[in-house]
């Protein structure tokens, strides 16, 4: 399998680069990415696999956003952070056409296997 | 008609509570995560990394980071148990500036994600005010909420506080544009807002978009 490319959304800075480097460590290749707007600029230039994208991102709603990407390429895999009260946007995001989501704190072994399953997913999807 | 009054002020300071308690967790909820993965990616450099990346000085500023986001943790939760006692009583003298930083404290994440910055200008020294803490921070919260609703991102909201002869004026004011579609359903509708005001002998006045909320001192 090719080397995933992900780009990390999140607007709480040291999280994002901690969860960066986690997982550049495990041989993902990542950007971060603090705000909506900033996040679908990388998304042209770097053409990432999956999207691990927080809902509360300021600067657009996380599930506009989602929308957004998915418009971009529909084959790009959204997996959305979300805190424990956000019932509501999980939903909207699945409906949206997020692949998952997973809860804030992050289980780095859950994570990265939500994102592998999403690459395959996204593999599938271009063949 | 008091009666009713009355309930429905409980009714909205419990909503109040829900929101603040909401906001309160998320922000914890985050600081937590920083830690977490902070923490984590300490052990992925020992374990995965094999000396390649992980120099002292990388370790002591991830340490340096979850201190910082400990002592954020610490700071908030201090905001939150002065929140709360401050229903203890129904009437006390208390300190309207520090009723105030600690709502901001707690409001500011709210802020941040609508990209809202909110402004203090707090006269310093201000004397003591005699009232019900709980409310007057309730009819404060439903002021800035309203603003902060309506108002489009990168907006300021500024509160002042100051005293004037016998009274604290808190004012309310704002910069920048206001949303297209205005969202009228308030958290507290004005009757309300006038009931839980006159509990602290207050009155208001808006102006130009400022909003003019007057404390006697003397009772």
């Amino acid at each position: 399998m090719p080397q995933t490319k992900i780009l990390l959304v999140d607007d709480e800075i040291e999280f994002a680069s901690a969860l960066a480097e986690r997982l550049q460590l495990r041989n993902y290749e990542v950007r971060t990415a603090h705000k909506a707007l900033e996040a679908l600029a990388i998304i042209h230039d770097f053409l990432p696999d999956v999207v691990v994208l927080d809902l509360k991102i300021p600067g657009m709603d996380g599930i506009e956003t989602l929308k957004t990407i998915k418009k971009i390429d529909p084959t790009i895999e959204v997996i959305m952070l979300t805190g424990h009260g956000d019932r509501w946007s999980v939903e909207a995001g699945m409906k949206s056409g997020a692949f998952e989501y997973i809860m804030k704190p992050v289980e780095i072994g859950e994570l990265t296997a939500k994102i592998d399953k999403a690459m395959k997913q996204r593999l599938t999807e271009r063949t | 008609m008091e009666h009713k009054g009355e309930e429905h002020l409980r009714l909205l300071q419990l909503q109040f509570v829900g929101k603040i308690l909401a906001g309160f967790t998320h922000e914890i909820k985050n600081y937590i995560a920083i830690i977490k993965e902070s923490a984590g990616l300490m052990e992925d450099m020992v374990k995965l990394d094999k000396g390649q990346k992980g120099k002292p000085e990388q370790y002591l500023e991830i340490i340096r980071s979850i201190e910082e986001q400990i002592q954020k943790t610490n700071d908030l939760f201090r905001y939150l148990n002065r929140f709360a006692h401050r229903m203890d009583h129904e009437f006390s003298a208390f300190n309207i500036n520090e009723s105030l930083e600690e709502l901001f404290a707690l409001i500011q994440r709210v802020a941040n994600q609508k990209r809202i910055t909110l402004k203090k200008d707090f006269q310093r020294e201000i004397p003591s005010f005699h009232g019900n803490p709980s409310i007057f921070q309730l009819v404060i919260f439903s002021f800035l909420e309203e603003k902060m609703t309506n108002l489009d991102k990168n907006s300021i909201i500024t509160v002042k506080i100051g005293a004037k002869g016998n009274s604290i004026g808190v004012s309310i004011s704002s910069e920048g544009v206001l949303k297209g579609e205005q969202d009228v359903q308030a958290m507290i509708p004005p009757e309300m807002r006038m009931f839980a005001l006159e509990k602290l002998k207050g009155t208001v006045s808006e102006s130009n978009g400022i909003i003019d909320v007057t404390l006697p001192l003397s009772r």
